[in-house]
């Protein structure tokens, strides 16, 4: 069980990226820990290391259904800049939590899952239910988009 | 085509590049990386994705949560024990199935070692004995031994004999028959216990056409009926009758054979 208790910070780091809110993230970290607890006790957990993040997920993605949706926009994307790097060392993780969460699934999983830095690729595939085909787009446009966003931000952080 | 979907592939791994060596684990994603590995464009993205990475490390776990990680064991996943083991869904369905086909490979066995030329057509007669009425024979009131000649004669049937052992028995009817595969069958109807006789052609190789023999009397069932037979002359003789084999023990000599 130790792999499990080791990746507890990531799960909850996970429902906070998808999520984007504090609370709700609590919510779902604990529900998803007593739902493997029950499990457990009963002897029907499953032995899939990704199970809680699986289980995490799903729970996630119900959570945000009663939230207002964001409206389908066009995206801005713009090519990752070498001062990328500076940009992002200034976001708070709560500011990166609340632009991922509020992209649409499967994307939001995808860059969660990716930047946790927890799994390979192959396990995001797994766990996310995905293709490698939409995973690459999911990150690579995600990317370009977080990019075009961090560029909105400093131009409009040097130009007020 | 073929080129054009391996770069394809390989752009779709980039894309998906892991952010630390640690789960670099995958052949084709390390091919796909050392080919790139140095472009401008893969290094800025590897940078932008451990800062995004060193920026989720530092998302705060919240105290409440914390106490999760601080719970021993709170998620223990309980030791297998030979108890759960054994009535886990899984093995108990296994170890069902294999017991049911142990039993039918015991079941099978035992019926092949009491097999002998000749028993299934003995287990098919047993079925017939039980589905024959007394009014689907011909009357005939003699003792069975008579009944030889009558098949030879009317029949041509020649070694139709009623051994020794049921030759004095007083008989209700007969009949003769073709079962399925044309083989001319003698049936006769006792007033002893309802028992019915059958004498049937003894079985052949099927390379030479020689008899297969056996020696005095193995047992058949079926159904509930239990048939004796033996051959002799080419010639297999049954007596059946619904009950078990100590019903007929009675009327064999000591020649009997039990198997």
């Amino acid at each position: 069980m130790s792999d499990r208790r080791q990746n507890l910070p990531q799960l909850y780091r996970f429902c906070f990226l998808m999520l984007g809110d504090l609370r709700k993230a609590q919510e779902v970290f604990n529900a998803t820990l007593r739902e493997a607890g029950l499990r457990a006790a009963q002897g029907e957990l499953p032995r899939e290391p990704s199970w809680l993040f699986r289980e995490a997920r799903w729970r996630c993605l119900e959570a945000s259904e009663m939230d207002l949706q964001p409206e389908s926009l066009e995206i801005e994307e713009h090519d990752i800049g070498p001062d990328a790097v500076s940009q992002i060392r200034q976001l708070e993780p709560a500011q990166l939590a609340i632009w991922i969460s509020a992209a649409p699934d499967p994307q939001r999983t995808a860059l969660a899952l990716f930047y946790l830095d927890e799994f390979d690729y192959l396990e995001i595939l797994d766990i996310a239910e995905l293709k490698l085909s939409t995973l690459s787009r999911c990150l690579s446009q995600g990317r370009r988009q977080l990019q075009a966003w961090l560029d909105a931000k400093h131009s409009g952080a040097h130009n007020p | 085509m073929r080129t054009f979907r391996l770069l394809r592939r390989r752009r779709a791994l980039l894309n998906c590049a892991p952010i630390g060596q640690d789960h670099l684990v995958d052949r084709s994603m390390r091919a796909a990386i050392s080919r790139e590995d140095g472009s401008e464009e893969f290094v800025h993205q590897q940078n932008f994705d451990r800062a995004v990475a060193d920026v989720v490390c530092l998302v705060p776990i919240p105290p409440e949560s914390a106490e999760w990680f601080s719970e021993k064991d709170a998620i223990r996943v309980p030791k297998w024990t030979w108890k759960r083991i054994l009535f886990n869904p899984a093995v108990l369905a296994i170890s069902i199935a294999v017991v049911v086909i142990a039993g039918v490979f015991v079941f099978n066995l035992v019926n092949r070692l009491n097999d002998f030329p000749g028993s299934a057509t003995a287990r098919k007669l047993l079925t017939v004995a039980g589905s024959t009425r007394s009014v689907m024979l011909d009357p005939v009131n003699a003792e069975a031994g008579t009944l030889s000649d009558l098949f030879f004669m009317k029949h041509g049937l020649e070694h139709y004999d009623v051994p020794d052992e049921f030759a004095d028995f007083s008989t209700i009817g007969c009949r003769v028959f073709d079962d399925e595969e044309s083989r001319r069958i003698a049936q006769i109807w006792v007033g002893e216990k309802q028992m019915q006789f059958f004498l049937f052609p003894a079985e052949r190789d099927s390379k030479t056409g020689a008899v297969l023999t056996f020696p005095g009397w193995r047992y058949v069932h079926q159904e509930g009926w239990v048939g004796a037979v033996t051959e002799r002359d080419g010639v297999c003789f049954m007596a059946a009758l619904r009950g078990r084999e100590k019903d007929l023990e009675p009327y064999f000599s000591g020649s009997k054979q039990q198997q």
